[in-house]
């Protein structure tokens, strides 16, 4: 019988390796192996083809995540008509060959080539921490040896020094075979070629940078190279430590918006370490040092394992069962209503948190407070990406998959650092550039992405921050006014009145890059080199971050990117499209699960008769017609003194959201604040109910990454404080005497299901079947969709909106000279309540703020130096790093650290539309300072009180301490 | 209702009419103002900006006047 091979349609397994890459020709070639007809597509190798028939041959330098490179020669065949034994994983499956995988001369072969590799090898398999996951003592069993006739009186490498530096994994060369695999990843899987091999012949070695150590090279802990390892060379130290799990469960990373799967690997209910899942859509068996290696936070000392309740915010906590925490909470909150009315009270959602969560934390306040104020921290980084493509393009969602980018030819980043905040997808982006695609990145600062080792042509549009509309409008005005539009899409698919107004509006000579350069500081020829580029490449993909939304014309610019796209024709097909990527793992979730105030489920409206009508069917109550208050009105509200509590799940937006003056002040004026978190974060320090939230590992649920992706949230350990999140909220809910009941999160999904027209297909067994999902999933598109608006926009023609350019009102001028913008690293993640506690600290113990040279040179500043840091909202102080990939004028610091105090300069600027903080543009001025600022000192003494109030005794007398 | 945030109501709804004042003339760019105000203001929103208006509306720009009267009417 012939065994077809079809990708796609054949479910290849994750767990095996089947030694080479697929090859994805439409031309099949039919061969024999070992007796064994196979069909496999041209290009394909012989191991792989093999593996594909069921034939294991040995094999050590080969991966099926790396191309092949035939150095361990343990995969030898023989092919009937040619000489010699040539190795199966470089040699292509032909049609008709005839192949012969075992016999007494190929084991002799293997025999003697595992003899050598032995004879510099420890043979200490017993106390190796790879015993019983080694691939070298596998092949040693497979291949049959039974001696080693060199000894070890020759020279070695056993006495070869091992490298602690990293906190996460060992590299002890000892015990390395020099297969390259480890080399071989981080260039193919991560691209970033740390890792080469220094020395030839007997002295070659692996090395690092220029042998410089693993934590002192470029090395950026993705842990690639570790997976690769076919011996315990490169070995987790949490392995080397507890030794080989035993069992493992798939589940999605709740890090970035990439959403990667892993294998949480398991001993009893204690996770050893995380290994990027190959079967998972998103990442392919790829990770970053977050995903990886950081998840020791869900154990860390600090979790709150009991709910605490206190009466105001200056007593200690006082820690109480569930029960009478939930009824401290439903009492406090109703006794508001009834004084200060239904709309006194709102809640916030959380992007961390699954779907299922979320669902049922705006159900809670839809529902059971009998308001809309419910909103969710997207407010604060993608809501314009919601109002600008739902404006324009009919979906509030990105149009692509990941792997959309492998067909790109011209690749737009706009405004977004994927290196480090999309670590994964920056990976995949790389090889893609590596493979030829012209890279063009619209920022402020000279990305990493810039950098890309061996990439083929790139190009910086360095603008000024708060000039992006400007910018995007003259990259269209070239596109127009050079007859570069796609005017079969434009008027096939467009709405052509929309567009004619458009196409006036950005022909106007004011929107030429020569017009737009005073204003963008980008010379005039690049841009149109840059549209030129975009336009004309085949395949043009736009990529952006929180540099497009959080602006005050955010939502102008995401309008921006849509005409862009649309006007070229880059939509509705793979290696196109235009791709916010979330910051937080479930930005996306969060959105769709009706967490806008405005905004039912699946982006339903408030206001709409029918729509409600279904949810208050489902939900047998009657819902406020009116939109609720977003983050900044509650706040604003707050003040005023209407607003009166707040239910705050898994956020800290005394840390995160922007002038945190104004923040504070809010969250002291509430009567009632309640924080479901796992620590005591800057929130919580202002709250009255204090409720311990789970971990992502130890909870059910679905996380939706930044291609809509849905995937399982699978619990590997049992919640600390006994309740997943999901259940807390139920509690509160039956409170407050709005019953809620729920057996499993796969009944909440049911009920999503039931309510949102993309998710009617959509269910936990749908997921099991298929592994993920992307959304749409419903009747017309039962397998959901991986591509949107292949055919039409779910508002039939797609939108031109006209995008006129407003500077924004926060200028610099002689007092506030710098412009001020933020963002995030590598190591760290968001308000780094995560990653602060674990080992990534490392390589992140501060916040700093980068600053041009010229800009240092004129203030006297040396690197290290203390800079205070002043703005029209605050003044904070940070050292100072002088880096040459800003602009002159332009400043950068990141707010992973609470006492840096990042958001005490932002202000209270937002976008127009949607009131999304513009974080990336503050005026300010810095200068050298010796002490840090007052707010600082305030926040360090008010720090301290609020972890004594955390430490107190059970019983404690609930007095007002005096600490500092 | 605090002096901030009704200053922060005045700017923000004269932000929405200076981003949509291609719109046509003044009452078409009111229109286009007037209905975002009512797919995404709070109610307690729009009532005290409507209030204010009708006291004082010193602040609001020609096209947020017009808007509000739209939402009035």
């Amino acid at each position: 019988m012939v065994h077809y091979f079809e990708p796609g349609k054949v479910a290849l397994d994750p767990d095996r390796d089947y030694g080479t890459p697929a090859r994805l020709s439409e031309t099949l070639v039919s061969l024999s192996i070992d007796g064994v007809e196979i069909s496999v597509p041209e290009g394909t190798s012989v191991l792989r083809a093999a593996a594909l028939a069921g034939i294991n041959i040995p094999k050590l330098c080969a991966s099926d995540n790396l191309e092949a490179f035939g150095s361990c020669r343990l995969c030898a065949v023989q092919i009937e008509g040619r000489r010699g034994y040539p190795a199966s994983c470089t040699t292509p499956a032909a049609e008709g060959m005839s192949v012969t995988t075992q016999n007494g001369k190929l084991g002799k072969l293997r025999r003697n080539i595992m003899e050598l590799y032995i004879s510099d090898h420890p043979l200490d398999c017993l106390t190796c921490p790879a015993n019983g996951n080694c691939e070298l003592q596998d092949v040693a069993g497979a291949v049959g040896l039974r001696e080693v006739r060199y000894g070890f009186d020759g020279e070695n490498h056993l006495h070869a020094k091992t490298d602690d530096s990293n906190p996460y994994f060992s590299f002890d060369p000892s015990k390395c075979i020099v297969c390259s695999r480890c080399v071989r990843a981080c260039e193919e899987v991560q691209g970033t070629f740390a890792l080469t091999i220094d020395g030839r012949g007997f002295d070659s070695k692996v090395a690092a940078s220029q042998d410089d150590g693993f934590m002192a090279s470029e090395c950026v802990s993705c842990g690639a190279c570790v997976q690769a390892c076919p011996t315990s060379t490169l070995m987790e130290k949490s392995v080397i430590e507890a030794g080989q799990p035993e069992h493992s469960v798939v589940t999605t990373c709740a890090y970035c918006g990439v959403g990667c799967s892993f294998k949480a690997e398991m001993k009893g209910d204690q996770l050893i370490r995380m290994v990027p899942y190959k079967g998972g859509d998103a990442n392919q068996g790829h990770s970053c040092v977050k995903g990886r290696f950081a998840f020791g936070y869900a154990t860390h000392k600090d979790r709150i394992k009991e709910p605490m309740i206190r009466e105001t915010i200056d007593q200690p906590w006082r820690a109480v069962s569930w029960e009478e925490a939930i009824a401290f909470s439903a009492r406090r909150l109703k006794e508001i209503q009834a004084k200060h009315g239904r709309e006194s009270i709102g809640g916030i959602t959380s992007s961390r948190c699954t779907n299922e969560e979320t669902y049922l934390v705006q159900k809670l306040i839809r529902a059971a407070f009998g308001n809309n104020n419910t909103d969710t921290c997207a407010r604060v980084c993608h809501s314009p990406t919601g109002y600008g493509l739902k404006t324009t393009m009919g979906e509030s969602a990105g149009t692509q998959t990941f792997d959309s980018v492998m067909k790109a030819d011209t690749i737009l980043v706009i405004g977004a650092n994927p290196t480090d905040a999309h670590p994964v997808f920056a990976s995949m982006m790389r090889k893609r550039l590596r493979q030829g695609a012209k890279l063009i990145v619209a920022d402020p600062r000279r990305i990493d992405l810039l950098k890309t080792p061996h990439a083929g042509e790139t190009m910086h549009l360095p603008l000024r921050p708060g000039t992006n509309v400007a910018l995007i409008n003259s990259l269209a005005h070239v596109v127009v006014t050079e007859g570069l539009e796609d005017k079969a899409f434009i008027d096939s698919r467009c709405d052509v009145k929309a567009y004619n107004t458009w196409r006036e509006f950005i022909s106007e000579q004011r929107n030429s890059p020569e017009a737009m350069e005073a204003v963008t500081g980008v010379p005039a020829a690049d841009v149109r080199r840059a549209a030129r580029e975009y336009a004309t490449a085949g395949n043009g993909a736009i990529y952006y971050g929180l540099g497009v939304t959080e602006h005050s014309q955010g939502s102008t610019m995401v309008m921006g990117i849509a005409n862009l796209a649309m006007s070229t024709g880059n939509i509705g097909r793979e290696g196109v499209g235009v791709n916010p990527l979330r910051g937080q793992n479930n930005v996306q979730g969060s959105c769709d699960m009706g967490s806008f105030p405005h905004e039912l489920p699946g982006y339903q409206h408030v206001a709409d008769d029918a729509i409600r009508s279904k949810f208050e069917k489902v939900w047998g109550v009657k819902l406020d017609n009116e939109p609720g208050l977003r983050i900044p009105n509650m706040f604003d509200a707050a003040i005023a003194g209407t607003f009166k509590a707040m239910y705050v799940q898994g956020e800290d937006i005394a840390q995160s959201d922007p002038n945190t003056h104004h923040v504070e002040a809010a969250l002291r004026s509430l009567d009632c604040l309640i924080v479901q978190d796992i620590f005591l974060n800057e929130t919580a320090k202002f709250a009255h109910v204090l409720l311990p939230g789970s971990t992502f590992l130890e909870k059910n649920g679905t996380f939706t990454n930044a291609e809509r992706r849905i995937n399982r949230v699978r619990k590997v350990m049992p919640p600390v404080a006994g309740k997943e999140d999901w259940e807390v909220t139920v509690d509160l809910a039956n409170a407050l005497g709005y019953p809620m009941h729920y057996n499993h999160p796969s009944e909440i999904m049911d009920e999503i299901a039931l309510l949102t027209p993309t998710f009617t297909g959509l269910s936990y067994d749908r997921l099991e079947e298929m592994g993920s999902i992307q959304w749409p999933c419903n009747d017309s598109f039962p397998d959901g969709t991986p591509t949107m608006h292949m055919v039409d926009f779910p508002i039939g023609k797609g939108n031109f909106a006209v995008t006129e350019y407003l500077a924004t009102e926060e200028r610099t001028n002689r007092r506030f000279p710098l412009l001020l913008t933020t963002g995030r690293i590598l190591s760290q993640y968001n308000v780094g309540a995560q990653t602060r506690r674990t080992d990534n600290k490392l390589w992140h113990e501060e916040d700093v703020l980068e600053l041009h040279p010229s800009d240092a040179e004129l203030r006297g500043v040396h690197e290290g130096d203390w800079l205070g840091i002043s703005s029209r909202a605050g003044q904070t102080v940070l050292r100072a790093k002088i880096s040459d990939r800003m602009l002159p004028g332009v400043v950068f610091t990141t707010f992973h650290h609470p006492g840096s105090g990042a958001n005490v300069i932002t202000t209270d600027n937002s976008d127009w539309a949607t009131n999304c903080p513009e974080y990336k543009v503050t005026a300010v001025q810095v200068e050298k300072v010796s002490q840090p600022s007052k707010w600082q000192e305030a926040f360090q003494a008010s720090d301290k009180r609020q972890q004594h109030y955390l430490k107190q005794p059970v019983d404690s007398a609930p007095a007002q301490e005096n600490l500092s | 209702m605090s002096d901030q945030q009704l200053q922060n109501l005045i700017k923000m709804v004269n932000q929405i009419s200076a981003n949509n004042l291609h719109h046509g003339d003044e009452h078409q760019a009111a229109t286009v103002v007037a209905g975002h105000l009512k797919k995404f203001w709070a109610r307690s929103m729009k009532e005290q900006l409507v209030a204010y208006a009708a006291e004082d509306g010193e602040q609001l720009s020609p096209v947020s006047r017009l808007a509000v009267g739209q939402m009035r009417a």
